[in-house]
């Protein structure tokens, strides 16, 4: 069916918008290729729609939304510049800017003590970056140091509780072992000599105690914070 | 805020293709929705849609009441006038913004009927779906994409007629 200039004119819309099915389309087009009038047409209804879709928002003058806010929702009072700083002020008075401040301020205090500025003696050599290298680096090397002689004061207490451990555990066991049994027939000339080595026991015991004692003598506060 | 405040600016600049116009219809809709705030059902359509739609209503209602200065454009229909009379108040450095052709594009939008330049300006411009525009204009969807064709069609005429060719 071949198409009138009214038909493509009443459907040139949906023609531009790809609304046509593939068999109208096509009727469309073999009418338009051969119509002087409607050709033109066409071709400036696309371009024009292809032009108004890119054309940008126009932006609203800024005063705008101003005016519309103080008639809507009245004028905006007029403040000084001393009411405005202390609004201002009374803006930052909430909890969760104080908890902010103070985490911000917590942070830089933590900072500035690993970067061995003094707050006693504050300088400005101290923030010259070989010197916060040097601080730096000389905190963090004691801080591993005393991490390191706290671990090994740990291991040497540790070493000498099992030690201890493990002679009171013989010393019990020794006298269970050495517990008068059922008597059993002595035979001429034979002698009980399981009392000798009751003392020898006693001896190491003794020796180790005396041991400790030195110990816990030379380092207190390890002991201390073992037996915590 | 100001998304809403540039859409409704953008449908009533295009609409009346003057600034200073269009800056105080926009502020006439912000105070009209701010009256009649209580009157929004959402079931009538979106939030923006039912703005749009008092934007619509102010224009037309503008548009009625300046009626009696669009006398003379049946007269400038016949001459080939590069500027319509609206646009006579843009300054020159905002058709240098808006670009000539969009500058031509929006002078002959303002010659055409308000049904058309309306239908125009929300599909085009505004590129709302036809059950939007259903919504704003009141009128059945047959009806939209009716005046949407012809509105483009004639705008298309306008342009030739002011000597501009598309590219």
């Amino acid at each position: 069916m071949t198409w009138t200039c009214d038909q493509i004119e009443a459907r040139l819309s949906e023609y531009v918008e790809g609304q046509l099915t593939a068999p109208e389309a096509s009727e469309f087009e073999l009418h338009v290729k051969g119509c002087p009038e409607c050709a033109p047409l066409v071709a400036s209804v696309k371009s024009l729609v292809r032009e108004m879709r890119s054309m940008e928002q126009v932006e609203a003058p800024p005063r705008l939304v101003y005016s519309i806010l103080d008639q809507t929702l009245g004028p905006r009072e007029r403040v000084t510049f001393w009411q405005a700083v202390g609004n201002f002020l009374r803006g930052l008075a909430t909890p969760k800017f104080a908890y902010g401040a103070a985490s911000v301020m917590a942070t830089c205090f933590i900072v500035l003590s690993a970067s061995g500025i003094s707050f006693r003696k504050p300088k400005l050599a101290d923030l010259h970056p070989a010197t916060l290298y040097r601080n730096v680096d000389r905190q963090a090397h004691i801080a591993i140091a005393k991490s390191v002689k706290y671990v090994s004061d740990l291991r040497v207490v540790y070493e000498i509780q099992s030690r201890l451990r493990q002679e009171e555990n013989q010393l019990q066991v020794t006298p269970e072992d050495h517990a008068p049994n059922a008597p059993t027939e002595k035979k001429p000339g034979q002698t009980d000599d399981q009392s000798h080595t009751q003392p020898k026991q006693q001896n190491r015991a003794n020796e180790l105690a005396r041991q400790v004692e030195m110990l816990a003598a030379e380092c207190p506060l390890m002991f201390e914070r073992s037996f915590r | 805020m100001r998304r809403h405040t540039r859409r409704v600016y953008n449908v009533c600049y295009r609409f009346v293709g003057n600034r200073t116009e269009a800056e105080d219809i926009s502020q006439e809709v912000f105070l009209r929705v701010y009256r009649t705030l209580a009157s929004y059902r959402s079931a009538h359509g979106g939030f923006a849609t039912w703005m749009t739609s008092v934007t619509r209503n102010l224009l037309i209602d503008h548009y009625r009441r300046t009626k009696r200065d669009r006398l003379t454009d049946s007269l400038d229909d016949a001459m080939p006038v590069v500027e319509s009379k609206e646009s006579s108040a843009r300054r020159p450095d905002e058709q240098a913004l808006l670009g000539e052709l969009s500058g031509q594009v929006q002078s002959a939008l303002t010659r055409l009927s308000p049904e058309l330049r309306e239908a125009v300006i929300l599909r085009d411009l505004q590129q709302l779906e036809y059950a939007e525009i259903q919504q704003v204009l009141g009128v059945p969807e047959g009806t939209v994409k009716s005046r949407i064709n012809r509105g483009r069609i004639e705008l298309a005429r306008i342009l030739q007629h002011m000597g501009v060719r598309p590219s």
